[in-house]
């Protein structure tokens, strides 16, 4: 039907090694997620401070993440800093590239969480005697991430897709890079991108259902 | 019965007519010679100060054109991507610097050298590798999916320390090497002389040659067509025959030729 | 500090290479778009049981990464199907269903946050099915997705620097193509950024003004 020979064993007879690169795919994603919640809620506190300056700091960073694409950041970070002298390994670089993509992303969905959230509480707990850090951290956080929860889902699911464009920077241990390695060498490419695509849908699946579970595990009430 | 006679014949000369067209007579009826060139792979193929493919491919291409009768199109393909623009269609003929392995082969068609490469080590002046032997244990890298990256892949695994990085292009190769992120590549000595002599990438240079085979390189095409195979073979040795190969070396690279010929083996 | 080669040409150059990228998602948001609000409908109206095999392929196209739906694609219709398509048709196909994958979405959504009671009784007044959808549905679920495409024409913008995998000559692209002549990595890279920046953060305030003004406080 076709004009073109198949050979699904030869993509196959790789999943080791695909399997490998989907293990580190998954680390890159998880790890720049806790980096990029960590950083968008300093970025919000930023915001909340009234500083200035820090204020300024938070907006910029919210915005050139939001409104240039994840390839120029992720190639910023390896050959922008590069050029000062500034070398970061390629892990690194798509690792950081990401972070700061999430960040900025996480810290715009944690605002609009916040102006979901009234006033009230946190004038009830600071009634109740905590401080300014306190009524932030132990009443109005939890909520907020409760708020942002999904779209919070949204940009995991983003992160791990992004991890593929860390062939630019010389990463080839992830999975995409591993399938384009195996694509050098045996110019099978149909069938191993299509096998890589399975791979990325079902680890995007299960991360999209396991949230829905700890959703509703965690907010019950 | 006579306009049906007529007609029968016509039908038959109508098919006919396809089932004995190639790839080569389907060139010559378009009047287009479509050429995947590598344009990131000085001085086979790089872009002028208007941004205008040049290069020994480039010219290659040309000559392949004007000896076909027809228009040639260079098609700029990145490294990874010469065969695949081949199987789809892209390209009617892979002009690249393409090496000649068996692997590929399994694939495409390739005709016999048109150019060989002898591969050399250009290294960070900063980071104390001075031949071969010193990369081992130091981060090295080179362009995806080239000969030369398989190679030192494969060799940087062997010695078990140290790192490869794939790049995607070869201009990133340089820069991340210019720039300290890699110690040294390994690359063909003319895109390492070429860069290195632009001045571009400060603070590198070439500290020798890399034990790997010479690096024949052949043009390809669809693995079935061997009539234009064997035109190709022709026109590769006529361009070594009419002295226009050596006159395009001393143009592009200058210095000794290349002998395109494997002693001891016929072809 | 700021002695560069850069001549007129290659601002002309990169100039090409924003076209191309506007081009690009101009035709992709555009398809993308008017595929979406059919996908978006048909999904609300067959609801989760007939639409199964829709939702189930919009689903791929926002589960796999878009370099991957790139070469994947490429790969299929090049050397499978031997259709002998240029670069730039392969990306606008990917990025318009890109689109209305998650432009489906985005009018489901809107579709579903129009009460129920103004719909029934638009269709107890007599209204057909198009006239209620027409007149009734649509100016109110325009409100409600309108930013979320602003914000989804804007990500395609971004996205679209990843079509140089089917060799399409965008911005990026062009950029790097001068980063390797020049070296001047920092300058071309602040350019290219620059630009994107300068397109997509007016429309994104935009888009925020008019969720603020059409919001229901």
């Amino acid at each position: 039907m076709f004009n073109y020979t198949f050979q699904w064993k030869q993509a196959f007879a790789r999943l080791p090694q695909m399997l490998d690169g989907a293990a580190v795919t998954m680390q890159i994603a998880i790890l720049s997620m806790v980096l990029g919640i960590l950083l968008a809620i300093t970025l919000t506190m930023f915001r909340l401070s009234g500083s200035r300056i820090l204020s300024a700091i938070a907006r910029t960073w919210v915005e050139v993440a939001r409104n240039t694409p994840a390839l120029f950041q992720i190639y910023m970070m390896h050959f922008g800093l590069g050029s000062f002298g500034l070398h970061l390994s390629p892990f690194l670089s798509i690792l950081l590239g990401i972070t700061f993509n999430n960040a900025g992303y996480l810290a715009e969905n944690f605002r609009g969480a916040l102006k979901a959230i009234p006033e009230t509480q946190t004038r009830a707990a600071r009634s109740l005697g905590f401080g300014a850090a306190g009524a932030f951290g132990y009443v109005v956080l939890p909520q907020m991430l409760r708020i942002a929860f999904l779209p919070m889902t949204n940009q995991m699911v983003w992160a791990i897709l992004m991890t593929s464009l860390g062939v630019t920077v010389g990463m080839n241990a992830d999975l995409y890079g591993v399938v384009q390695d195996l694509n050098a060498l045996t110019f099978r490419t149909f069938e191993l991108f299509a096998l890589a695509a399975v791979i990325f849908y079902l680890i995007t699946k299960i991360i999209t259902i396991g949230a829905r579970l700890i959703a509703a595990r965690l907010f019950r009430y | 019965m006579n306009h049906k006679f007529v007609v029968g014949l016509l039908a038959a000369a109508a098919f006919a007519a396809p089932a004995q067209a190639d790839k080569l007579d389907d060139i010559i009826a378009s009047g287009t010679l479509r050429c995947a060139v590598v344009l990131d792979f000085p001085p086979m193929g790089m872009r002028d100060e208007n941004n205008n493919p040049v290069g020994f491919d480039v010219d290659y291409c040309n000559d392949l054109a004007a000896a076909l009768g027809v228009k040639a199109e260079i098609v700029e393909t990145p490294f990874p991507e010469r065969i695949p623009a081949l199987m789809s269609g892209r390209v009617d003929v892979g002009v690249a610097s393409t090496s000649d392995t068996l692997e590929r082969a399994k694939t495409v068609g390739m005709t016999i050298p048109y150019f060989a490469f002898e591969m050399a080590v250009t290294a960070n002046d900063k980071s104390g590798v001075k031949s071969f032997e010193d990369m081992k244990g130091k981060t090295v890298g080179a362009t995806a999916g080239t000969f030369e990256a398989i190679a030192l892949e494969k060799q940087v695994q062997e010695w078990g320390e140290g790192t490869f990085r794939p790049y995607q292009t070869q201009a990133d190769v340089f820069l991340a090497l210019s720039q300290g992120q890699l110690d040294a590549t390994v690359s063909t000595s003319t895109v390492a002389q070429s860069n290195v002599k632009t001045g571009n990438f400060p603070g590198i240079s070439v500290v020798g040659k890399a034990p790997f085979d010479i690096d024949y390189v052949a043009l390809f095409t669809d693995r079935h067509e061997y009539g234009l195979l064997n035109y190709l073979n022709l026109f590769v040795n006529q361009q070594v025959r009419t002295g226009r190969y050596a006159e395009l070396y001393e143009k592009w690279v200058g210095g000794d030729l290349p002998d395109l010929t494997v002693s001891g083996v016929y072809r | 500090m700021f002695d560069t080669a850069l001549t007129t040409a290659d601002f002309i150059f990169l100039a090409k290479g924003a076209g191309m990228t506007i081009v690009v998602t101009a035709i992709s948001v555009l398809i993308g778009t008017v595929l979406g609000v059919i996908f978006g409908v048909l999904r609300y109206q067959l609801g989760p049981i007939w639409a199964a095999p829709l939702i189930f392929v919009l689903d791929i196209c926002r589960s796999i990464p878009l370099l991957i739906q790139l070469v994947l694609t490429n790969a299929f219709l090049g050397t499978i199907l031997r259709l002998n398509l240029s670069g730039f048709t392969v990306a606008c196909i990917v990025l318009s269903m890109y689109t209305a994958a998650y432009c489906a979405e985005i009018v489901r959504g809107g579709i579903e946050a129009v009460p129920a009671t103004t719909r029934r009784a638009a269709r107890s007044l007599g209204m057909t099915w198009g006239q209620d959808m027409r007149e009734i549905v649509l100016p109110l679920a325009t409100r409600i997705a309108l930013p979320s495409w602003i914000g989804l024409a804007l990500g395609v913008m971004k996205d679209s620097a990843l079509v140089y995998v089917v060799q399409v000559t965008e911005l990026l692209k062009s950029t790097q193509i001068l980063i390797t002549r020049l070296q001047e990595p920092m300058l071309l890279l602040l350019i290219c950024g620059a630009f994107y920046f300068v397109i997509s953060f007016p429309l994104a305030r935009f888009g925020g003004y008019l969720e603020k003004r059409w919001s229901n406080d």
